[in-house]
């Protein structure tokens, strides 16, 4: 009779416990085996988007990869505060050089490009704008806290223009393009393919990087690791940063394939793709450890002096609180995963 | 201590208010919580008065909370009176309910960020769009109250004055009006809560000003001291709203709920 008892909420409970503890230990051994990195990412025209529809990047970091994609670098910003994302790619110079100062817990690993003329100002053909003084009274649009808002208020102070002359107004891309076709705005700092598409509709270029680049303006676009994963998980940080540089040796060597890939993947045409691809000075890993640039581990680049720079006019906009020393933009940049993915 | 507290609940109100207070300071002054995710009371005080003496971005802290309260006030003191109006109409003509109601039923659940690119489309990127964000939050919320309210009048009392021999526009004045009143302010206090917490989406449109666009781009940031000064702005904002409403509907519908 005894035999046939049903079993007790103790032994009910008991065995819910083990299986649950069994299922944990399970998923933690099967995690260890391939690991899950979250990387925050741009749909943006870039060789990184090469590395990642072909799968470059999880085979070379052997590890799974939830991609997140993001709008903004405040957005790679506050998901490494979080601890929700372990790398950023593509995140612009002003946000880095805002997170250095805040101590977000990140380093800069590498960079992608070096922005020059792609993000540039965009201004209305029949405005018939030709020299600083012709933006008085004039609506400018960009998108606030990105490296072309950094630009563009810095074309504005290098040309003494106030922003009660002239007026600013923060819109994300897609916005300016909606507001550039209603004849809302007479110019734009942004990017492609937003620039892209009001250079077919009326638009013609501005040019100002040149002079704004000699001035300290330098803005590029840069890969971030999050402290406590990059050092925990060196071989897959490495990783990753080879697997762009396959993707930049492809475009280098063969643009036009990579365009094919890039297109597709970026939701632009591949002609689009190519164009834009072009506009930017896509800095080659080695060249990135040159004194010009990052340089290596103990002898820190020229670029750290640039984070400082924009950190200091990000504290002159209220946008950050303080700026930092020199030095801890040094140590906010460790190029040791770069020269492993290179060795 | 029970009898205390049934006498004076006001104390347990206040001790809540300082173990929050006690332990956000020792959280915050022992480094335990990085002051990007909250900052330390004196951090705050002072972005808070950084905010009231320099002002953020080119509009002093003033102005931000004036061009906010400005478009709340027209977004909803607009779609409040229009929707109320259209509300007591379609109470009182099922022709007129049958016309409007599938507008306002597909307008009433809409997430106004649905639509925020098309209204930047339609009516471009200054004040227009912002407040027709908010009229549109505001519009359907105080037709359907106004509507309900008017087919919640009794029938006895419609038949009692129509028998009696009063106009249509008596029995409206006299009897449906008053009536609907109460579920009018009702409608109210509900749209100004949903038109205030679209306030922020319609911000976000071509923003440089108001206190919901300083939050958000204070955030952008991680300014948290400037975000957490702002909330506070803008939450004292939301109670004297709500309060001033409350206020109104005690003096003119001073009957209701008796």
């Amino acid at each position: 009779m005894t035999n046939t008892r049903l079993p007790g909420r103790r032994q009910v409970l008991a065995g819910a416990a083990g299986l649950g503890l069994a299922a944990a230990l399970t998923r933690r051994t099967a995690r260890a085996a391939t690991p899950t990195i979250n990387i925050g990412y741009f749909v943006e025209t870039k060789p990184t988007m090469i590395a990642k529809s072909q799968g470059w990047f999880e085979d070379a970091a052997k590890a799974h990869i939830n991609w997140v994609e993001v709008g903004s670098g405040a957005q790679i910003n506050a998901g490494v505060v979080a601890g929700s994302l372990d790398l950023g790619i593509g995140i612009g110079s002003s946000p880095s050089a805002a997170g250095i100062s805040q101590r977000i817990p990140y380093k800069v690993v590498a960079m992608l490009d070096n922005i020059g003329p792609a993000e540039e100002m965009t201004v209305r053909a029949s405005d018939n704008i030709k020299s600083p003084a012709d933006f008085k009274g004039k609506k400018i649009a960009t998108p606030f806290g990105s490296t072309s808002h950094f630009r563009l208020i810095g074309f504005l102070k290098t040309n003494n223009l106030s922003l009660s002359e002239v007026t600013v107004l923060d819109l994300p891309p897609e916005q300016i393009v909606a507001a550039w076709k209603r004849g809302d705005i007479d110019a734009a700092y942004v990017w492609s393919p937003a620039k892209a598409e009001l250079l077919a509709d009326g638009g013609v270029v501005y040019k100002t990087y040149d002079v704004l680049d000699a001035k300290g303006y330098v803005i590029a676009d840069l890969i971030v690791a999050r402290n406590a994963f990059a050092t925990a998980n060196r071989a897959a940080v490495a990783g990753i940063l080879s697997a762009y540089g396959r993707a930049l040796d492809l475009y280098q060597t063969n643009p036009e394939q990579a365009a094919a890939i890039v297109g597709p993947a970026a939701g632009v045409s591949v002609a689009v793709a190519l164009a834009n691809l072009k506009e930017y000075d896509f800095v080659p890993l080695k060249t990135q450890l040159t004194s010009q640039w990052l340089g290596t581990p103990g002898h820190p680049g020229a670029f750290a002096a640039e984070l400082q720079h924009t950190a200091q006019f990000l504290v002159g906009q209220k946008s950050i609180r303080r700026s930092l020393g020199l030095a801890a933009y040094q140590k906010g940049i460790d190029t040791s995963y770069l020269e492993q993915a290179l060795a | 201590m029970k009898r205390l507290i049934a006498r004076r609940p006001w104390i347990v109100t206040l001790l809540a208010i300082a173990f929050v207070l006690a332990a956000w300071a020792t959280a915050t002054w022992t480094g335990a919580v990085s002051d990007l995710l909250l900052p330390t009371p004196d951090e705050l005080w002072s972005g808070a008065a950084d905010l009231v003496v320099n002002g953020y971005k080119g509009y002093s802290l003033g102005a931000h909370i004036g061009l906010s309260l400005m478009r709340v006030a027209v977004g909803f003191g607009i779609g409040t009176i229009l929707g109320t109006i259209l509300g007591l109409t379609m109470g009182m003509s099922p022709t007129v309910d049958a016309l409007a109601a599938p507008f306002i039923e597909f307008l009433r659940p809409l997430p106004q960020l649905a639509y925020l690119v098309l209204l930047i489309v339609w009516f471009g990127i200054g004040e227009t769009p912002k407040i027709v964000l908010l009229f549109l939050a505001a519009l359907p919320v105080s037709a359907v109250a106004a509507r309900d309210g008017v087919r919640q009048v009794s029938p006895q009392r419609l038949q009692a004055a129509q028998s009696l021999g009063a106009s249509r526009f008596q029995i409206f004045l006299h009897i449906v009006l008053p009536s609907a009143l109460g579920d009018i302010f009702i409608g109210a206090r509900l749209s100004i809560g949903i038109v205030y917490a679209t306030l922020i989406a319609a911000e976000m449109i071509a923003g440089s000003s108001g206190i919901g666009w300083l939050i958000l781009d204070a955030g952008r940031f991680l300014r948290s001291d400037y975000v957490i000064a702002g909330i506070l702005v803008i939450a004292a904002m939301g109670i004297g709203l709500d309060r001033g409403l409350l206020l109104a509907q005690r003096r003119i519908v001073h009957w209701a709920g008796k």
